[in-house]
């Protein structure tokens, strides 16, 4: 049995009233292999996602739905250094990464 | 720490928001579940001070001005491993990423834990998470 991380949704509950998530632009650093960035997508956001693990990113490339393909975008990043310019998010979120 | 939330200020537009979510700085709690009752068997025993500096370097990038802060909430977090192979997989490269010490212990306590029950148990590990928004200034 694969181990289940928050199959009860807590996280999920607890992400929902944060912000205004339908349309927005996230970064979501630390992503992992894409566990939380789904959540993310599945509350409407377009979401680029970074991890300095490449093997990670290749997991969350693979196990990404394809009814989310045109919603996420996964990239090999660290937050140290942000390829991105200046004012391009509406909400950066670090996910167990900070 | 500081740096990386200088970089997502940059990248940031005006008023937007910075969501900080990772466990809070406690031990995880390690149990099994038996239909819908958990009993503890073991506390993982850890080194949190990674964790209390990603605190202080959120105050430092208040303090100087980058954010101000929003919604906080805190809350349990369940990780359904499994059985005893599980487990010990799950703790062997949670130690090992970790830096800590072996906590083999702690696996013998879950292996008795399983031995002595009279019903099917998984293993179930719970700690807290806390999620912090910030808004950017200006």
């Amino acid at each position: 049995m694969p181990i289940r991380i928050d199959p009860e949704e807590v996280e999920f509950r607890a992400l929902k009233p944060a912000a205004s998530w339908r349309g927005a632009r996230v970064l979501e650093i630390g992503c992992g292999d894409g566990r939380l960035t789904r959540r993310l997508a599945r509350l409407g956001a377009q979401v680029i996602a970074i991890d300095p693990d490449r093997n990670a990113i290749r997991s969350a490339r693979r196990t990404l739905p394809k009814s989310y393909a045109g919603q996420v975008r996964y990239a090999v990043g660290t937050a140290g250094r942000l390829e991105f310019p200046a004012r391009s998010f509406d909400i950066v979120v670090f996910a167990w990464s900070l | 720490m500081v740096h990386a939330l200088q970089e997502a200020h940059r990248v940031l537009r005006p008023h937007g928001l910075l969501i900080d979510l990772r466990p809070a700085p406690a031990h995880r709690r390690v149990g099994l579940q038996r239909g819908r009752r958990w009993t503890i068997v073991g506390t993982t025993k850890e080194d949190l001070s990674d964790d209390h500096s990603a605190n202080q370097a959120v105050k430092t990038a208040i303090g100087r001005g980058l954010f101000r802060r929003g919604l906080y909430d805190r809350f349990e977090l369940k990780r359904h491993v499994g059985g005893l192979s599980a487990f010990r997989a799950w703790l062997e490269d949670f130690v090992l990423r970790s830096g800590l010490p072996s906590h083999a212990w702690l696996v013998d306590r879950v292996a008795a834990g399983l031995a002595g029950g009279s019903t099917w148990a998984t293993v179930v590990v719970r700690g807290p998470l806390e999620l912090r928004v910030l808004r950017k200034r200006g």
